[in-house]
């Protein structure tokens, strides 16, 4: 093993242990159990009751569990992207970042450390909460919720993929604002508030340029959407948003002192 | 060995480090004083690459801090005690850092057992550590990678007695070891026991680098003079001041001589027939010569100095 990848292997080693030393790391994740928990529920009886109420206009008819589990995501997520906000922000409050700095010179192999660690955290519990999620929507979807085995893993997976990229958006936005309030501010914003503003009047040229945000682009790759653009290019989309986060956070580490 | 050159660091229009040219050389332990604000503590950030110099240059061994791939086994450094998150342990902390450089974790036990935390001390999360034990578990960071170059700025800062012997003694066996040993302290008396040689910034400017003996021999010894006469002692100062000694009066029985030698003032006071009580002379210590050289680049006047400047 050469040098090089021993070292990033290291930082990789280092990172995790940071992580998952902090109880907070573990909250978190609970949290987002919860959350998807409480979401999928929910979303699961609005789905049943539109198909049982007085009212025939806004019988859904049969609904899948995928699609529940993507609607509880847009919520989940602010929970979820805590973990890649937290894996930066709070070295910069705590001032361990000169300690990290100092273990691992290179900004760039920092951040690349902490996304990866990030990512592969965030992956593994957006597995978690979309089976959680999945299994408690099917039931109270009863008769009127579907759920094939081989869709329902799908979008169990596309979940886990959008959450660990909407984690390293955060991790990359975080490194470059440095305090966690601005960048879930920020992440707000770019995620939903400005989006939904382009969008409200819906105007074509606003829907376009909204289509682009990394929310709206993440939800046309976990719907699977063709229209506006076909499934891959929503996820090219969120990944670039992501990569573009870590470039930022990294030109930051960079240039300013620490 | 540590290597300094035209290193200057200015943020707006303030220098906060002024073209400052040092080597710190291994085998000795080097002090590194000055003023609240003088600059020590952005000197030790721009040397682990954490501050960008304006310009010039810190290097390590020769190379930028940056370029070091593994740097724990070439530098050690504990910059500030506070800096651990309050929920990581002690150990998690440690073992953190010894991930980060391919160090294997049973290191982190050696080294927590060289600064003397014991399992309990490791296991507690950050917040609750004392400013003490927050030094030692940050010098067994320093000493992680078993580095030929070490700094510590200002490593007694909360430390009981015990621990304040055990750190001196401790930099004492690294330097003997021929270890780089660049330590940073507003506690001059500190300094006096622990550094061969002084490095003394004022204004970000260097004031001094030289053995310890001569920054103290260089200043000025005082020589006390007590007489139960008072006018015998007025004749004698007048002498003295004729001589073009420097004479203070602390009461009516008693002088403080400048610029003559308690051999001279005895003399002087034999040929007068002034009857002594006390004829002593006071070696100045490292705290006057200290005042003495920074007297003109104090940053915060109106007091004497204290605490580790950001």
């Amino acid at each position: 093993m050469s040098t090089s990848t021993s070292t990033r292997h290291g930082a990789v080693a280092a990172e995790w242990t940071k992580l998952s030393s902090v109880r907070s790391t573990w909250w978190t994740a609970l949290a987002g159990l919860l959350v998807m928990a409480a979401s999928a529920g929910q979303l699961a009886i609005y789905a049943a009751n539109d198909n049982t109420n007085d009212d025939p206009t806004d019988d859904r008819g049969i609904v899948t569990v995928g699609s529940v589990l993507i609607d509880s995501v847009e919520l989940t997520q602010y929970v979820v992207l805590a973990l890649g906000l937290l894996a930066i922000t709070a070295e910069f409050t705590s001032g361990t970042i000169r300690t990290t700095l100092q273990c691992t010179p290179s900004r760039g192999r920092v951040l690349l450390a902490k996304a990866a660690v990030a990512g592969a955290v965030t992956f593994a519990l957006g597995l978690l909460l979309g089976g959680v999620g999945a299994l408690i929507a099917r039931p109270v979807l009863g008769e009127w919720g579907s759920a094939p085995a081989a869709d329902t893993i799908g979008d169990i997976v596309a979940v886990a993929t959008y959450l660990a990229l909407i984690g390293v958006l955060a991790l990359g936005l975080g490194a470059a604002l440095r305090s966690a309030v601005l960048t879930l501010t920020v992440l707000l914003a770019t995620l939903m508030i400005v989006p939904l503003s382009l969008q409200e009047p819906d105007i074509d040229v606003l829907n376009r340029i909204a289509d682009v945000f990394p929310g709206v682009a993440g939800g046309h790759f976990l719907a699977g959407d063709t229209e506006p653009y076909p499934r891959l290019v929503g996820l090219l989309l969120l990944a670039g948003w992501a990569a573009a986060a870590l470039l930022l956070g990294r030109a930051a580490l960079r240039r300013r002192d620490a | 060995m540590i290597t300094l050159r035209g290193l200057t660091k200015r943020f707006g229009s303030t220098v906060a480090v002024d073209a400052l040219t040092v080597d710190i050389a291994p085998g000795r332990v080097t002090g590194f004083l000055g003023p609240n604000g003088a600059g020590k503590s952005t000197t030790m950030r721009m040397i682990l690459g954490l501050d960008r110099p304006t310009a010039g240059q810190a290097l390590v061994g020769g190379r930028a801090y940056r370029e070091l791939r593994r740097p724990l086994h070439e530098v050690g450094a504990l910059l500030d005690a506070r800096a651990i998150h309050p929920a990581r342990s002690g150990r998690a902390h440690l073992r953190a850092m010894a991930h980060s450089n391919g160090i294997p974790t049973r290191r982190v036990d050696e080294v927590l057992d060289t600064v003397g935390l014991d399992g309990r001390a490791a296991a507690k999360p950050g917040r609750t550590l004392s400013l003490g034990m927050g030094q030692r578990l940050g010098i067994a960071g320093a000493l992680l990678g078993d580095p030929p170059v070490l700094m510590f700025d200002e490593p007694v800062n909360g430390l009981d007695p015990d621990g304040v012997r055990w750190v001196r003694q401790l930099m004492r066996s690294l330097a003997d070891e021929g270890r780089t040993i660049f330590v940073s302290s507003h506690l001059m008396s500190e300094m006096q026991l622990t550094a061969d040689q002084l490095v003394v910034i004022g204004r970000g400017r260097l004031l001094a680098d030289e053995p310890i003996g001569e920054v103290i021999a260089r200043s000025t010894v005082a020589v006390r003079v007590r007489s139960p006469h008072p006018d015998g002692l007025a004749a004698l100062a007048a002498r003295l001041t004729a001589a073009g000694a420097s004479v203070e009066a602390a009461d009516r029985n008693e002088l403080t001589v400048t610029g003559a030698t308690a051999d001279q003032v005895g003399d002087l006071a034999h040929e007068l027939g002034v009857r002594l009580h006390e004829l002593s002379a006071h070696a100045a210590s490292l705290e006057q010569a200290f005042m003495e050289l920074t007297a003109d680049s104090v940053e915060y006047a109106g007091g004497p100095t204290g605490g580790g400047a950001r």
